[in-house]
């Protein structure tokens, strides 16, 4: 200190064993968050974010308005099944529109997820701590399935609510029974866009290229499944995520209760039970092959 | 025991990078010594149980390695060599994040990872992200982490590779505070001898992946103390063909003139007198050599041969 200096600071305060207080916690809960506080220092992920708030913004005002509009009007100038049906139409705009906005989203936000672990040579770091390849594996889904999980579920509760308070006496009942389609679509895009990201970023190494070809996929993968579909391959239609979604929340508006809902099911009276348990499983295929794609990534990069 | 291999094989396509390794280490601070390609990264993933060995067994403090890698983890810590990291993280965040990864809480593992930046000295650099760092502080950072749960082992692989002198003196001080506290037990592995030298009180050498010595550092350089340096008025190579049929272990110096001279346990400098004696040499200089860990170090690896493959024999020059 003599010459003005600070000493050095090494040993200062010597080694301290640690003293465990609590119970230990669980691992995939800091990888999740790990994950989303680094996607949240990215100009890019607040874009994201920002969008889909905007969407459904514009989803919400849209379903105000129209449910105000009734309820102001009174019972006798609108048909009941008019309301539940343009809440429906709704619904099913938002939740297709926000599907690919999300899928743009997650891409944003965690294309990078294991793919960038790969690239920093950050594998090591976490397999030499007392952690599986599971525990990794779901920290990982963990993060990157709470995107779509607050741009697609969340709000999609959300509309329902609003959607459900604010509409006339004699339709809350009617729209009650709109959740069960809107929140199943909801989840199933959340699972399926999760594990499929997860997937293409256990293959790839940058988390830009990572975040384009997904995209990319996803449009093309939906651009010429419709074409062939139009151009009478069927077969193809499976092919469209997003379209697959539709057929399952379809059929479960159809096959639900004997409401108004059930009359809504536009263009497609009567879908073939064959139809909708082929778009199921189409998107559990998907789902699946992304889970498999981290598991070899994983299987493959560390032992045990 | 420490550490503890049994036939431990580990073959990477054609290469075979453990090739049946056994011995067992105890120690305090232990050095993990060998040159490039010996094989000490990857008996340290194989004690973490990241890498699988085709055949063997490891057991590190008692655990088996191999069956149960996790268990063996939770009381180990490790700082690879690489430039492992976590992009986009600060120091202090990495050093949580390890210790949450362990399974303390985020309360407890801030306070803990900062208890372990100012144990390696990272001032409020803890606070910057981690690709803004020096050689030196990342090496920082990376021992913070392997330390950050309170391990009961710590490997150290390479810590002081692409450190300047200063940062390298600090980072083996510390290994020597940890290796005199009560606190983990320490593994060094690194080429460079003088680190082992300052900080180990046991050693294991490597070499093609092998373990050519493996115990306390005394009892290497112990082996070492009966070596004498022989210099003779002229080049003498029936000296050190006498010695050599007594079985005493004999190799060339610097010069022709000089022999190094290792004795087996119980004979003294008088054996060497004798034998120049009897072949007729002249001594002129006879000297017990200090024990050097890079003396034993070479002979342990077979860098140092133990009998001369040629003598230059002294030019005849016809008379007359």
């Amino acid at each position: 200190m003599a010459d003005g200096r600070l000493p050095d600071q090494i040993h200062a305060v010597g080694y301290r064993r640690h003293v465990r207080k609590r119970r230990p916690q669980r691992a995939p809960w800091p990888i999740a968050r790990t994950l989303l506080v680094l996607a949240w220092r990215r100009r890019a992920t607040k874009f994201a974010l920002l969008a889909c708030g905007g969407a459904v913004l514009i989803a919400g005002a849209a379903l105000v308005a129209q449910l105000l509009f009734r309820r102001l009007l009174g019972a006798s100038p609108i048909a009941p099944t008019h309301v539940v049906g343009s809440a429906q139409e709704v619904f099913a705009g938002f939740l297709r529109g926000q599907f690919y906005l999300t899928a743009i989203a997650i891409a944003v936000i965690a294309g990078g997820c294991v793919a960038e672990d790969r690239a920093a040579g950050a594998l090591e770091l976490y397999f030499s701590r007392p952690l599986s390849r599971l525990d990794y594996a779901l920290g990982k889904l963990l993060g990157a399935g709470l995107v779509p999980l607050s741009t697609l579920v969340v709000p999609t509760l959300l509309l329902w609510l609003v959607a459900v308070g604010v509409s006339p006496p004699d339709l809350g009942a009617e729209l009650l029974w709109l959740a069960v389609p809107a929140l199943s679509a909801a989840t199933l895009g959340t699972v399926f866009l999760t594990a499929t990201l997860v997937g293409v970023s256990a293959v790839g190494q940058k988390a830009r290229t990572v975040s384009v070809a997904y995209v990319t996929g996803m449009i093309l993968l939906s651009a010429v499944g419709e074409g062939l579909c139009e151009a009478g391959q069927r077969w193809a239609g499976y092919l469209v995520p997003e379209r697959d979604l539709r057929t399952v929340v379809d059929a479960l508006l159809h096959s639900g209760m004997p409401s108004l809902a059930a009359q809504l099911v536009p263009n497609r009276a009567a879908l073939p039970n064959a139809d909708v348990a082929l778009s199921l499983v189409a998107l559990l295929v998907f789902s699946a092959g992304g889970l498999a794609l981290l598991a070899m990534r994983l299987r493959r990069e560390v032992t045990g | 025991m420490l550490l503890s291999f049994q036939g431990v094989r580990k073959q990477f396509g054609t290469t075979m990078a453990l090739a049946g390794v056994t011995g067992a280490v105890d120690g305090r601070a232990v050095g993990l010594l060998g040159p490039n390609g010996a094989g000490k990264t990857t008996l340290m993933k194989v004690c973490l149980g990241l890498i699988r060995p085709d055949a063997g067994s490891v057991s590190v403090m008692g655990m088996d390695a191999v069956r149960d890698p996790n268990a063996v983890r939770h009381r180990l810590g490790y700082s690879a060599e690489g430039p492992g990291r976590m992009p986009g993280l600060s120091g202090l965040e990495s050093v949580a994040f390890a210790a949450e990864l362990c399974g303390l809480r985020y309360r407890e593992a801030l306070l803990r990872a900062h208890d372990m930046l100012d144990l390696v000295g990272l001032d409020e650099s803890r606070y910057r992200p981690v690709e803004t760092y020096s050689t030196g502080m990342h090496q920082r950072v990376k021992v913070a982490m392997a330390l950050v749960h309170d391990p009961d082992l710590v490997l150290l692989d390479e810590p002081t590779s692409g450190l300047d002198p200063e940062s390298r003196d600090e980072l083996l001080d510390l290994v020597v505070h940890l290796r005199d506290s009560d606190g983990p037990a320490v593994v060094l592995s690194t080429h460079l001898l003088h680190d082992v030298e300052r900080t180990c009180d046991a050693v294991m050498i490597m070499q093609n992946g092998e373990v050519r010595f493996a115990g306390p550092l005394r009892d290497l350089q112990v082996g070492r103390a009966s070596e004498y340096e022989v210099r003779t008025a002229l080049p003498t190579p029936a000296l050190a063909e006498h010695l050599a049929a007594r079985g005493v272990r004999v190799t060339l110096g610097g010069r022709a003139d000089v022999l190094m001279v290792g004795l087996p346990d119980g004979d003294g400098p008088e054996a060497i007198w004798a034998a120049a004696s009897a072949c007729g040499a002249s001594v002129v200089h006879l000297k017990a050599r200090a024990a050097s860990l890079e003396d034993a170090f070479l002979e342990a690896v077979g860098m140092r041969p133990a009998v001369p493959v040629s003598w230059p024999r002294p030019a005849v020059v016809p008379r007359g």
